[in-house]
């Protein structure tokens, strides 16, 4: 019996890139000392603050894939993805482009109209055009295919009405892509009769409402869309292909550093206190580091392989999977080291991590979808 | 096989490797106590895969450590035990590498204490020479003796695979210095070794996994339909793969640097970390999804979970690697542990 191989070979040089890391390193460092910013967990979803993407923006370090007649860089996949890993080691606030960088941009350059390409790609480039996710809806998390928002053909366009949630930066992006069902339900193909649109977030009949966090913070947003006009030109893709479109890109978004990196700067962190003595040495700190240098090389693997063209959804899963339980079992492992030093920065970060941990493994498709994902790569389904 | 030559190995190597083990698995069952086959090492020997990665002018293949890799995987796929790594990649290499003639005797090798003892030496009871290591002053020296020049009491690990005590007196043993580097790679190699067969047991786990919940039916209908049964898998095949890539990526910096690599004491360390925990994660699951009948001596579920339990603790427990991995994260510091990682 032949399994498939989870793991991509791993046939990524890593001196090609040593030159770029080094220059992304020595740029946190620069701005770190000049306290621009403090580390920061899970800083690609909290962390939002315009000057600094502007600043990576000026290094050519926001839409890097994105070709130089479009404004961007030219650059490989794998180099974007050396970039955001030096970027979430430090943990500096990215949020503010992480969505358009990482998932509009892709989007972008395999479904986008000339149009849409010339008016979106620059300005993500430049740092000046920030995206959200309209996907899930109150009813529909894990089950995506029954989204209810609808798209109504109408004069020059179409009329979406519906209520997203789980925006994130919703409240200070410029548009997001809409998942609506633009033909009725057919039970034998759930998946048929779903469209993309681009809808301006500041456009007439569009409500943001936050969804405040259990800590108080405000990253996600319920957006109501009440006869939302979205002309032609901003249908996204071919319309009743929107499943095909929403999940061919999810392997760049499940295998990213995204996904095993949301805690490092509280794993450094502890380790900076075990150095110190502060608490006491626990070699369990030692199988979390190995597991984080693991899934480094397991995701460099699958980057390696969609840089090829290769599928990798399978990988891809099992890297976020493994990936963002380690996040969360480095949030619980300084935790149960956190004692009555309530104001310290390292209790200010374990208790953001904590607080952020149950989305780990929630957002993006949850670890129970993967193992199914996973299952069904091995035959199982 | 889930393995398949994972870094440019001829895909028709691998499939010779695997035909012959799967030959002789064939008519050798599973013995309670594991001895060296003379009649298959011969074999081996005759296809040219017992020294292996031996320079041609010295009597070996001229093969590397992927190819190597490849041919202890194909061993523990077929549940067949002997000792190719000892002889080819520690004991042989050594003597290679020392300026001292490699001749087709079977060979071992150990590292003697101050005592002049060494414990669960693989194989020393069933070599022909051995390869002995002691410290003499602030330097190594090696002797390569025959059997009879050393004192062996035989001893076994879970497994029954021979892991002898080997007593010698140094002082009586023709020395050759052995620079001290080369003691660090022995070690690095050896640790690497056992990484390797873990990770092949732990594939082969998930492969009979799959085909047990595939195969069986209860409740009207097969395993691989529940849920819950999906889970345990998707962990086995998760754990297994983080294992293969902390593996993979340690063995790959080794041969690029022809096991020079500053980092490479790191990252074998994260190899053994990633494989000890990975075993515990696949073992339990996969006797889970077993049932009651992989418990037991007939079904072959044994012939995997057992070796990855063994050979985890062997060459330094989980929890030794576990501590390299933690004292090198907490000399890099805060500052230093990104660059530990990705360097």
């Amino acid at each position: 019996m032949a399994l498939p191989r989870l793991l991509p070979p791993a046939a990524v040089d890593h001196s090609t890139t040593q030159t770029l890391r080094a220059e992304v390193r020595a740029f946190l460092a620069e701005q770190l000392a000049a306290g621009t910013f403090t580390p920061s967990v899970d800083a690609w979803l909290a962390g939002w603050d315009e000057d600094f993407t502007a600043a990576l923006a000026a290094r050519g370090w926001l839409g890097m894939t994105v070709p130089v007649a479009y404004g961007g860089h030219g650059r490989s996949f794998l180099e974007r993805f050396v970039v955001t890993e030096e970027l979430l080691a430090a943990g500096p606030p990215v949020a503010a482009h992480w969505i358009a960088d990482r998932q509009i941009v892709p989007s972008l350059l395999k479904y986008g109209t000339e149009l849409q390409k010339t008016e979106f790609l620059p300005r993500i480039a430049r740092g000046e055009c920030f995206f959200g996710i309209g996907m899930s809806e109150p009813d529909s998390g894990s089950d995506l295919a029954s989204v209810r928002t609808k798209g109504v053909r109408v004069d020059g366009g179409w009329s979406l009405s519906g209520t997203k949630v789980w925006t994130s930066g919703a409240h200070h992006a410029h548009a997001f892509i809409v998942l609506a069902r633009t033909a009725p339900l057919d039970p034998a193909h759930r998946h048929a009769g779903l469209s993309q649109f681009i809808v301006d977030l500041r456009g007439p009949g569009v409500d943001i409402r936050p969804i405040v966090s259990m800590n108080g913070a405000h990253h996600f947003n319920e957006v109501i869309l009440d006869d939302v006009f979205v002309p032609d030109t901003m249908v996204f893709g071919e319309i009743g292909e929107g499943w095909l479109q929403v999940t061919s890109e999810l392997s760049f978004e499940r295998s990213g550093p995204e996904r095993f990196l949301s805690t490092f700067p509280l794993l450094a962190t502890t380790v900076e206190r075990m150095a110190s003595q502060r608490i006491s040495r626990d070699s369990g700190l030692g199988r979390l580091v190995a597991r984080i240098a693991g899934l480094h090389q397991m995701s460099t693997a699958v980057a390696g392989a969609l840089e090829r063209h290769e599928p990798a959804d399978v990988p891809a899963a099992v890297v976020k999977l493994v990936g963002t339980t380690t996040e969360g079992d480095i949030a619980d492992f300084a935790d149960l080291r956190a004692g009555d030093d309530a104001n310290s920065a390292f209790a200010e970060l374990v208790s953001i991590a904590a607080d952020q941990r149950p989305g780990f493994t929630l957002r993006g498709g949850t670890n129970e979808v993967l193992r199914g994902v996973i299952a069904r790569g091995l035959g199982m389904r | 096989m889930t393995t398949a030559a994972a870094i440019g190995v001829d895909p028709e190597v691998v499939d010779m490797m695997d035909a012959v083990f799967a030959e002789y698995r064939e008519t050798h069952p599973p013995a309670a106590r594991v001895e060296r086959d003379a009649e298959l090492w011969r074999s081996l020997d005759e296809l040219g895969l017992v020294r292996l990665t031996g320079t041609e002018s010295s009597g070996g293949s001229g093969a590397g450590w992927y190819e190597a890799a490849e041919l202890l995987a194909a061993t523990v796929r077929h549940g067949v035990r002997i000792p190719l790594a000892e002889h080819d990649l520690l004991a042989c290499w050594l003597l290679d590498s020392i300026g001292l003639r490699v001749d087709d005797a079977v060979r071992t090798v150990c590292v003697l204490d101050d005592r002049g003892v060494a414990t669960a030496v693989p194989w020393a009871a069933y070599a022909d020479r051995i390869v002995v290591v002691w410290q003499a002053g602030s330097g190594y020296q090696a002797a390569d003796v025959g059997v009879g020049a050393v004192a062996i009491t035989a001893g076994t690990n879970t497994i029954g695979e021979p892991r002898d005590t080997v007593t010698a007196d140094p002082t009586t043993l023709p020395g050759t210095a052995v620079p001290g580097a080369l003691i660090g790679q022995l070690q690095l190699k050896s640790a690497l070794v056992r990484s390797i067969q873990v990770c092949a047991a732990l594939d082969r786990v998930l492969e009979l996994s799959v085909e047990h919940a595939t195969a069986r039916t209860q409740f009207g209908r097969p395993l691989a339909r529940f849920q819950a049964v999906q889970n345990l898998i998707a962990d086995i095949a998760a754990e297994a793969a983080l294992a293969r890539a902390a593996t993979e990526a340690s063995l790959s910096a080794a041969v690029t640097s022809e096991w020079s690599a500053s980092n490479l004491e790191f990252l074998v360390a994260v190899a053994r970390s990633c494989a000890g925990h990975a075993a515990s994660v696949v073992v339990r699951n996969a006797h889970q999804v077993h049932g009651a009948i992989g418990t037991t001596r007939e079904h072959r579920l044994h012939e995997f979970t057992r070796p990855a339990l063994a050979w985890r603790s062997e060459f330094g427990s989980v929890q030794h690697w576990d501590e390299q991995v933690t004292g090198a994260a907490v000399e890099a510091g805060a500052a230093g542990l990104w660059s530990l990682i990705t360097n």
